[in-house]
């Protein structure tokens, strides 16, 4: 597993030269409160960012809670509310590390292919990722959806940054969208 | 690679939770560091040319018999091959600095050395004294922050043990 720096480090000893381009590990520590504030937004929320995301995905697929849905009967709905969890924590282990080694190794190496023997239908599984990337997307800007979300609501409170995070944003964006392409 | 940030992660990962708070406040004190290390590694990065050479010629100073016939040093290959050895000890140093750990000198540097330098009858004390050199060398704040340099040098006593 690398981080941003030991994935700097790597990346110059296949040259066999000194880490010389410090900018990017620069702005990593500058910015290092944002990163830890938006893993923090997305661990203190997960288990709400996963019911929803999978509750989402079925209101939009009921056949998936029918008899002989992949949903149906709990065992396996909970089996599913359990894999939603475990990748959005890789995704918040990659996002704390800046890096997403642990992501590929640990979560989505094999994954597609586990997911195709046991028969889960890839396209909800990415329906479900995507409203997570929605979610993690929200709760790291700190602006979720007062529209969508209800009494359910829940603002992280964080400082405020005049870009509310853009480049913290995009890159959580970024491991979401790793999940999706490995799993179609 | 080991790091501060590695090890939070494979620690959650084993417990299968979420980064907890004490996770990220461990990983904040060691971004806090960092800053120290990384004008440290710019540093080293720039000049290791410079510090590799310096601590080269301090070594072969301390021991002139390396350079007679069939010694290490007796041949212009072979200088050129120790000023690597010493260049090359500086640059995972350098890797040391910008991950905040002692995972590249561990890995990359230490693991496997004494064997080496066993089978190629390479003696360890002129690296020691290289290393010792480049030790004393550095000067705060003449070459980097005091702090900065208080990493530097540690890493230094690391790779020096490593190899006493």
């Amino acid at each position: 597993m690398l981080d941003a720096f030991s994935r700097a480090v790597v990346t110059a000893d296949a040259s066999t030269t000194c880490v010389n381009d410090l900018s990017a590990l620069k702005s990593f520590i500058a910015e290092g409160n944002r990163r830890l504030d938006a893993v923090n937004a997305i661990a203190s929320n997960a288990s709400c960012m996963v019911s929803d995301a999978v509750a989402g995905m079925i209101c939009e697929n009921q056949g998936l809670i029918q008899a002989g849905g992949n949903c149906y009967p709990n065992r396996r709905m909970a089996a599913c509310l359990r894999d939603g969890e475990i990748v959005l924590r890789y995704i918040s282990y990659a996002l704390l590390a800046g890096d997403a080694s642990v992501l590929d190794d640990r979560c989505l190496n094999g994954l597609k292919e586990t997911y195709a023997a046991l028969g889960v239908p890839a396209t909800s599984t990415v329906r479900a990722v995507q409203i997570m990337k929605a979610q993690a997307a929200a709760h790291i800007k700190d602006q979720p959806s007062e529209a969508l979300a209800g009494n359910r609501l829940r603002k992280m409170g964080t400082p405020e940054t005049g870009d509310r995070c853009a480049s913290i944003v995009a890159e959580a964006g970024s491991y979401f969208d790793r999940v999706i392409s490995a799993l179609s | 690679m080991k790091s501060v940030i590695t090890t939070v992660v494979t620690s959650a990962d084993a417990a299968g939770r979420f980064p907890s708070s004490s996770d990220l406040e461990s990983v904040q004190g060691s971004i806090q560091r960092a800053a120290a290390r990384m004008e440290a590694a710019e540093k080293l990065g720039g000049n290791i040319d410079a510090v590799a050479k310096e601590a080269y010629d301090a070594c072969i100073k301390k021991y002139p018999y390396l350079n007679d016939a069939g010694e290490a040093n007796s041949t212009d290959t072979f200088k050129a091959k120790c000023h690597r050895d010493i260049k090359h000890y500086m640059r995972l140093i350098q890797y040391c600095l910008v991950v905040g750990g002692t995972g590249p000198l561990d890995e990359w540097g230490i693991a496997g050395s004494r064997e080496v330098y066993r089978a190629l009858n390479l003696p360890t004390p002129p690296y020691v004294e290289a290393l010792s050199f480049a030790r004393n060398r550095g000067c705060a704040p003449r070459d980097l922050s005091a702090q900065a340099l208080t990493e530097y040098n540690a890493l230094l006593d690391y790779a020096i043990n490593s190899l006493s």
